[in-house]
Formats: structure tokens, C-alpha cells, sequence
């Protein structure tokens, strides 16, 4: 638990001191608890979602960094895109099976942010009424009921 | 490095020498904890952790040991310990930790006589060599044809005792064995 704390007051100085382009933690959120995180994410400019802006909710298991985080989208603007479920679920496989304990909270943002750039066509996954209707509340668990494959 | 940065090193100096500082002191840091590495250790793709973290994530992902910065295949025989200036006596941070059990197993030419089990069970001796190691096995069953395989010793001699243990070994060999093939 003292590891997971002591890295994630890093985390924090790291992102405060020098914060990456569209990407702002929520000093508030961390200073009442610091297993939960919110990240305010702005689209980048010259991409579909350009000025648009986004919460991500970052939530710490205490075998952080070596299990991933939980994370998702928040509030009012859930960003229509192919891995993003209308719920604030996103399919992303460094969340889930690819994720590293070199990965971190500045990691992930960015890597949303590049998904969220790279995308071309803004539209839910495919199977987002069925999703949101019988998923786990854990978005974790979501990779076993959307890449079927891997099981 | 942006250029916001920058400029504020420029208005407060002082604040530029701790950057300095930091900054080198970054290059040793662990890329699990993000504190400098302890007890460190190196990858063979050039990858700083302390031993102790990257241990447990060994152990989070036994089955896919992958360095955690660039995946490259990792475990811990394959990571260099790192022992600097100071320490007259520096130990192997990978043998700290309580040595993981090695593994049991018999060796692998025990498959081919892995039918003799079967026909064996009865007769301790036989039963023994024949799962225990493939040439025993031939050797054994050859002499017993053949019965030139000498008289079973007296009981209570030494030959005897010899006998019984190398069979109680061999025994135990051959039940870990199965073991092994039931759970792999
Ligand atoms: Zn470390
Ligand atoms: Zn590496």
C-alpha cells in the first residue's frame, strides 16, 4: 500500500510540475483521496475532437503500478468513438492485458488522447446497447466479454 | 523539455540547478517505483529496476515475463545485478529473496519406459527401475529373462538396505513423475 501511495505522490508532482498537452489532473480530486483520480483531457487540435473536453476517472488497486488501473470516462461528454462505450467504458488493451508497470497515469492519458486522435469517423462501438445493458460495473473485466478470442 | 520550462528556469536560476540535479539522478531511477533503484538490476534490452520490483512483477506475470518498459522477453536469470563504488561486499540482490522452490522433476527419459508401470506394479525392485530411468529398465527386464541377474540378497544385508533404498527412491522418482505428467 505504502508503494502504491509513495508512486503515485510521484505521479502527481511529475504531472503538476510539467503536465502533457491537453491533459490536466484534478488537484481537488487527489487531495481528498489518492487511490481516485480525475484528468480533465482536451481534444487535440486538428482531430474530430478538437477543443472538445473530456473527465477521466482513474481509480488505484493497491497492487498499483503492477495491476492497472481502472479507468474511465466521466461526466456529461462521453467522446463518441469506436472503443468508447456510451457508459464511459474503453476498450483499450494497455488497460487491461498489455499493461505495464512502466506505464503510468501520464501514459495512459496520452495514449487516449492519441486514440481519440487517431480516430476518423465518430461512432459507438458496434455492440454499445448490448454492452452498457450487461456489462460489470469494471471495466477490467470487460476485455473477457468484448475479445472473446482471448479466452 | 518545453519551452515554459525553460523560461521559468531562466527567471529563478536556482530552480535550474535542481532540475540538473534531478534530472541525472532520473537517469538511475527504477521504472517501476520511479525512485532510484535499489538493489538494482539491469535487463539485457538495458532496462534499470530495483530487483526487488521487478521480482514481483515476475512473479504478477509468471506465464508472460516481458520487460515492462520495451517487452522484450525477460526473467530472472536473463538480469545483470548492478553493485556501485562502496560496498566491499556486495551481494546478488537476486538472492535476498527467498529462492523461489525449484521445480521437480525426474529426467526426461523416464517417458519411454513409462509403460513398464503398468506391468511392473507388482514387484518393488522392477517397478523402480523401470519408470526411474529407460536403460535400467531394458537392463533390468533383460537379465530377469534371462535370469542372470543375481540372487535377491540375503535379507538384512547391507546389499539388501542398499536395494530397498534405491527403491523407495525410485519410487518416489516415479510417483513425482506421474504427478508432473497429470498436471502438465
Ligand atoms: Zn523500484
Ligand atoms: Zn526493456
Amino acid at each position: 500500500m505504502a508503494s502504491m501511495e509513495k508512486r503515485l505522490q510521484k505521479e502527481l508532482q511529475a504531472m503538476t510540475k510539467d503536465p502533457p498537452p491537453g491533459v490536466q489532473v484534478d488537484q481537488e480530486s487527489c487531495s481528498r483521496v489518492m487511490n481516485e483520480w480525475i484528468v480533465d483531457l482536451e481534444g487535440a487540435t486538428g482531430t474530430l475532437y478538437e477543443a472538445e473536453k473530456f473527465q477521466l476517472q482513474f481509480k488505484f488497486g493497491s497492487k498499483y503500478p503492477f495491476d492497472s488501473p481502472q479507468v474511465t470516462f466521466l461526466g456529461p461528454n462521453i467522446p463518441i468513438h469506436p472503443h468508447v462505450y456510451s457508459n464511459g467504458h474503453i476498450c483499450l488493451s494497455i488497460l487491461t492485458e498489455d499493461w505495464s508497470p512502466a506505464l503510468s497515469v501520464q501514459s495512459v492519458c496520452l495514449s487516449i488522447v492519441s486514440m481519440l486522435s487517431s480516430c476518423t469517423e465518430k461512432k459507438r462501438p458496434p455492440d454499445n446497447a448490448i454492452y452498457v445493458k450487461t456489462c460489470s460495473k469494471n471495466p477490467k473485466k470487460t476485455r473477457w466479454w468484448y475479445h472473446d478470442d482471448t479466452v | 523539455m518545453s519551452a515554459e520550462t525553460t523560461s521559468q528556469n531562466n527567471n529563478s536560476p536556482s530552480s535550474e540547478d535542481n532540475n540538473t540535479a534531478e534530472e541525472a539522478a532520473g537517469t538511475y531511477e527504477c521504472n517501476i517505483c520511479l525512485e532510484t533503484a535499489n538493489d538494482a538490476v539491469v535487463s539485457m534490452c538495458g532496462h534499470l529496476f530495483c530487483w526487488p520490483c521487478l521480482h514481483q512483477w515476475l512473479e504478477t506475470r509468471r506465464s508472460r515475463q516481458t520487460c515492462p518498459v520495451c517487452k522484450a522477453g525477460i526473467s530472472k536469470d536473463k538480469v545483470i545485478p548492478i553493485y556501485g563504488r562502496g560496498n566491499p561486499n556486495p551481494q546478488d540482490p537476486r538472492e535476498k529473496l527467498p529462492p523461489r522452490p525449484p521445480g521437480q522433476r525426474s529426467e526426461p527419459e523416464g517417458t519411454g519406459a513409462f509403460p513398464n508401470f503398468g506391468f511392473g506394479g507388482d514387484g518393488g525392485f522392477q517397478f523402480s527401475f523401470g519408470i526411474g530411468a529407460f536403460p535400467f529398465g531394458i537392463f533390468a527386464s533383460t537379465f530377469n529373462f534371462n535370469d542372470g541377474r543375481p540372487a535377491a540378497p540375503a535379507p538384512g544385508s547391507p546389499q539388501e538396505a542398499e536395494e530397498q533404498f534405491l527403491s523407495k527412491v525410485f519410487l518416489w522418482v516415479g510417483i513425482i513423475f506421474i504427478f508432473w505428467l497429470l498436471i502438465a
